[in-house]
């Protein structure tokens, strides 16, 4: 059962469609990539050690959203001396190590074949970039907007001196230039299988990529970032993890609608004047700052919100802004987070 | 049916024929688009309640 209250039938009704446009878009290339990658999984995330100390006590998993730079994220949590795990997902490890943050683990997932190996530094920069605008796009590390040769250069060597031995934590359906890259850097990978539907049913998915793989299987909520709770959550076993550039939506006061990729065929489906029923807002509770989120943003948002339920867990939200708030749900400063509150 | 009844001539006026396809495919396909653009690709997610799930097939290595 979804998360979802108060909005209208017809934003339900687009909602209900992201589910159906992921399966047909991911179902070939999830079993096939798990089938290609079987030759790199040595290892899985039941190999890892736990975590011991401090660093088994809490978790900060570090999303990539705009909250995170625009809040001083990073840098808050250096200055605090925090002890705990640090998860960073794919998105925001080049930022993490700009900011002198060595995350404990990295988690990647998405399976797109030209996108997501730029987090890493893309060694075949030029080609993938073309025809896309993703990255001038993405509103995390600026730095990335201007597709720049040298600013991936920079990440490149980056990656390279930080990579060796860094504990990867990589989905089975990784795009095959994702696994060439971490592997040629020295990552150290834990492999795991996406759970995307439920195993016992005709036809799974997600049965199917564990039988391939042999490896166990962790939801994903639908988004990187919630995979990442979960791994800490359920194979750390780490009970207290705090969230932080998961935004979820958009700065109402800088971000206007025409600036989100869905709002044309939106304002086609629904008129200008009823755009606020395709875009509903949020007030983050702690600084009465007005957030809006779009069908996308408020599908993971629901994700996150029903895993919440389900696994009886409380979620810390450092974000300081954003539509992630509810049932499970604290939002809490960063700075209080890492002070241990 | 428009294909069994059309007859085996051609007529000499032309009828403008209107434009009848469903607005809501366009609307869905135009959304799946511009959403895949936004995303990256990371959307795929229909179980809500299972956080972990092990095979005790590959648990025992078969």
């Amino acid at each position: 059962m979804m998360s979802h209250h108060g909005v209208s039938p017809e934003f339900q009704g687009i909602m209900d469609e992201i589910t159906s446009i992921g399966l047909d878009w991911h179902s070939e290339t999830l079993v096939e990539n798990s089938k290609r990658n079987k030759p790199f999984i040595a290892k899985s995330i039941k190999d890892i050690a736990s975590p011991q100390q401090k660093k088994a006590e809490s978790a900060i998993i570090i999303s990539a959203g705009p909250s995170l730079y625009k809040n001083n994220i990073l840098a808050r949590i250096k200055d605090s001396g925090y002890e705990g795990s640090i998860v960073a997902i794919d998105g925001s490890y080049v930022r993490c190590l700009k900011a002198g943050l060595i995350p404990d683990y990295v988690l990647t997932l998405d399976p797109h074949p030209t996108r997501i190996v730029r987090w890493f530094g893309d060694p075949d920069f030029e080609s993938n970039l073309e025809g896309d605008d993703y990255f001038s796009r993405q509103d995390l590390d600026i730095a990335f907007r201007n597709n720049s040769n040298e600013e991936n250069r920079r990440n490149i060597e980056l990656v390279n001196r930080h990579g060796k031995d860094q504990k990867l934590v990589i989905c089975s359906s990784a795009p095959m230039n994702v696994v060439e890259r971490t592997e040629a850097v020295g990552f150290d990978a834990y492999w795991w299988a996406p759970l995307v539907d439920n195993p016992g049913s005709p036809g799974s998915l997600t049965r199917a990529m564990v039988n391939e793989t042999k490896l166990p299987a962790m939801n994903t909520g639908g988004t990187v970032g919630t995979a990442a709770w979960v791994f800490a959550l359920t194979a750390l076993k780490i009970p207290r993890i705090a969230v932080v550039g998961m935004d979820l939506g958009y700065y109402k006061a800088d971000t206007g609608y025409q600036l989100t990729q869905t709002y044309g065929p939106l304002k086609d489906k629904v008129g200008e004047d009823n755009l606020k029923d395709v875009f509903p807002e949020f007030t983050y509770p702690d600084t009465d700052e007005v957030f809006y989120t779009d069908p996308t943003y408020y599908w993971y948002r629901c994700n996150i919100l029903d895993l919440l339920a389900a696994s009886k867990s409380t979620l810390y939200n450092c974000t300081g802004g954003g539509t992630l708030f509810g049932d499970g749900v604290v939002c809490v400063g960063i700075d209080e987070f890492c002070a241990g509150f | 049916m428009s294909e069994l009844m059309k007859g085996n001539f051609e007529v000499k006026r032309k009828l403008d024929v209107p434009d009848v396809s469903d607005d809501s495919a366009d609307f869905k396909n135009e959304f799946k688009k511009k959403a895949l653009e936004s995303i990256g690709g990371s959307m795929v997610f229909v179980e809500r309640e299972m956080l972990f799930w092990e095979s005790t097939e590959s648990a025992d290595g078969e």
